[in-house]
């Protein structure tokens, strides 16, 4: 086998303009296919980091209250105990935090949005002040500074809100502005409060646009709900990939120490509200989910993107197996007469065939190879660059306000196996017909 | 003992267009072990289709070809290329080397595909042949930086290197100069003497005619009463 590397290699060397050729188009598409990748797992990266700062941990453990059958309330009581049995419960555990819940309307100078609140106790908070990226003035407010301005940390004090900045933007309000939020209590009756602005936040995409974090006494105090309330218990675990065993092992601890359960449905938890309100039932309900559960309106938006990067690819790969095809036959028809030299001497058929397809799967992991390396190169520089996307359409279809490239080692390897397997695959049928070649006519042909 | 190559009424032919060609016609051949046999003929009389035949990268069209005693019309492909491989050597007018390896490379390749020898074994029985054939300064050029004395010089010694019990040339020396071609079948006929290696060409020059043991001459695919020009080497038993 040795020998028939030596020879590929070494046909492959001697016929440079060809190779060369054939190598720049395959490597042109490995670079394309590893883009195309980084920007999809980019996204999903953004997906993750969107979901899991602004609508769950890794696991989310939340709770439906219903006084009566009409009324509900998006809280677990009885946290104390609850948050007890879940941190005995989760194996591989980095961090717990709690979100107070609640949704209304936020009064600016300019305007009004409905959104959801996420209140937060800024002390116990390990990770969320790192995972927020802070705009600069002047991307929310027109002559601002382009600079920073205010500290989510400041959501330690009471009355405090962090927003995002197309929310800003909308609101016509800046860092240290108040602005006015009017929500309704268990009973129905509508309640104020005012909040002090104290950072806004980079936008992550749909997700932003519709969360603020305050502090979580103000969710208390709008509500009325007690000390021993929040909304949900938001799991981060050491290893992400574990949260769907992590969810099943507490849906049954939960279970066994005698909480009403919810069905395990997967979607976020502002959808099944309305679901639940109509329901007939009273008291408590647990609900486990994962943040996959919590983003699942959106992982259209991650699978549309690796379906429209094999598409691209399937197409290119298409057109170059046709050029690699050609080469070989090209490769097939100038050296006959050294195949029917070489069956002469004794070169069975079987070898004739790894002959040619070793030639073209060289090839193809070569350049490949090229091609994901300065793939690699421009993904690195791309995304140090943090390139602005433009549009907001683009913003919310991307889950971020600058472009964000990510590749792994196996997304590289899958693109060079992928590609180098293409092309070994586009060399069979030439590959075959040289090894049907009978050495009596290869050599005739030679003559 | 059996002759080494043995032909029974062969007949071999080819479909040109709508014709068929009739390149041999009911052949009878026996050659001993040791033979230097030249099969003479002029251009288009069946000496190249004799050879492939006896070589077996073709097959008779009906009639039997016997290589020590194994019919090859009977071998699938697969024993057909272990048969070459173990008992054949190959000679080619145009040297048919490989372009992309080296003087050793070359020599070396049948002995890599019989895969039976340590890198040592190969490199001691090629360095021999190398030295046999004079190319110890060539080693490490490739076809392309070789004169045509030199390149079938490197195709001998791949044609020997695995001890094979025939050689077979097709006109080796036609794509030589005389003085050339002369020094090369003095090289093979001195391996026939050493190594009582069966040899058999193909030819039309008288010269290399009158270097063989036998002549087998062939007119439109018969063979003619053959002569014997010298006396040849003592057959011994080759594998």
């Amino acid at each position: 086998m040795r020998i028939l590397l030596g020879i590929a290699l070494r046909n492959l060397v001697q016929s440079r303009r060809r190779t060369a050729l054939v190598g720049v188009a395959i490597g042109g598409v490995t670079l394309l296919l590893v883009c195309l990748l980084a920007l999809a797992d980019g996204v999903r990266d953004n997906l993750v980091r969107a979901a899991t700062t602004i609508s769950a941990g890794h696991v989310s453990v939340a709770g439906f209250f219903k006084p009566n059958a009409t009324n509900l309330n998006a809280i677990v009581t009885g946290r104390a105990a609850l948050r007890k049995l879940v941190e005995e419960n989760v194996d591989g555990l980095d961090y717990i935090v709690e979100r107070h819940r609640g949704w209304g309307k936020v009064v600016g100078n300019e305007g009004t949005l409905q959104v959801g609140f996420s209140g937060v106790v800024a002390e116990d908070e390990p990770a969320l002040f790192d995972t927020l990226s802070l705009a600069w003035e002047s991307e929310y407010l027109a002559g601002g500074r382009d600079e920073v301005i205010g500290d989510p940390r400041e959501l330690a004090e009471p009355g405090t809100m962090v927003l995002f900045a197309a929310q800003a933007r909308r609101l016509g309000v800046r860092v240290g502005d108040t602005v006015t939020i009017k929500t309704e209590t268990l009973s129905g009756q509508t309640n104020t409060a005012d909040a002090r602005i104290v950072a806004v936040a980079r936008d992550l995409g749909l997700l932003s646009s519709y969360a603020v974090f305050v502090d979580r006494g103000l969710i208390l105090d709008l509500y009325r709900y007690n000390e021993d309330t929040t909304g949900a218990f938001w799991i981060y675990l050491e290893d992400i990939d574990r949260a769907d065993e992590v969810m099943r092992t507490l849906r049954t601890a939960i279970a066994e120490a005698g909480y009403a359960l919810r069905e395990h449905e997967s979607d976020p938890f502002y959808f099944k509200v309305s679901r639940v309100q109509t329901e007939d039932w009273t008291g408590q309900q647990i609900d486990v989910t994962t943040w996959r559960d919590e983003v699942s309106f959106l992982t259209f938006i991650v699978t549309g993107f690796s379906v429209l990067t094999w598409l691209i690819t399937t197409i290119l790969v298409s057109v170059i197996a046709v050029g690699i095809m050609n080469a070989i036959w090209t490769a097939v028809r100038e050296r006959t007469r050294e195949v029917g030299t070489m069956r002469a001497v004794g070169l069975s058929r079987g070898r004739v065939l790894a002959l040619f397809l070793l030639e073209a799967a060289l090839l193809g992991l070569v350049s490949s190879s090229a091609g994901a390396i300065l793939g690699l190169g421009l993904i690195t520089l791309l995304d140090a660059l943090s390139i602005r996307i433009p549009a907001e359409a683009a913003q919310v279809i991307l889950l971020s306000d600058t472009l964000h490239l990510r590749i792994t080692p196996q997304a590289l390897a899958s693109a060079v196996g992928v590609l180098t397997l293409l092309t070994a695959a586009s060399a069979i049928w030439p590959s075959v017909q040289a090894a049907a070649l009978r050495p009596v006519k290869a050599l005739q042909h030679a003559e | 003992m059996h002759p080494i190559v043995e032909l029974e009424n062969v007949v071999k032919e080819y479909p040109l267009g709508r014709v068929t060609v009739r390149a041999l016609r009911q052949v009878n051949l026996a050659l001993d072990r040791g033979e230097f046999t030249v099969v003479a003929g002029p251009s288009g009389s069946g000496k190249t289709t004799l050879l492939n035949l006896v070589g077996g990268i073709d097959v008779p069209t009906s009639g039997e070809v016997r290589i020590d005693g194994r019919a090859t019309s009977r071998l699938s492909d697969r024993a057909l290329t272990a048969l070459r491989l173990e008992k054949l050597g190959f000679i080619f007018q145009s040297f048919n080397l490989i372009n992309v390896l080296d003087v050793v490379q070359n020599i070396e390749f049948p002995l890599l595909l019989q895969g039976e020898l340590s890198r040592r074994e190969r490199r001691v029985r090629v360095d021999a042949l190398v030295e046999r054939v004079g190319l110890q300064e060539q080693v490490r050029q490739r076809p392309g930086e070789l004169s045509g004395g030199q390149r079938q010089r490197v195709a001998i010694a791949r044609a020997l290197v695995t001890r094979p019990a025939i050689v077979l040339a097709d006109e080796p020396t036609a794509n030589l100069d005389s003085a050339t071609g002369t020094a090369i079948i003095e090289l093979m006929r001195e391996i026939n003497h050493t190594d009582h290696t069966t040899f058999i060409f193909s030819t039309h020059d008288p010269k290399v005619m009158e270097r063989a043991d036998r002549v087998v001459p062939i007119l439109d695919g018969r063979l003619e009463a053959d002569t014997h020009s010298r006396s040849r080497a003592a057959p011994v038993e080759a594998r």
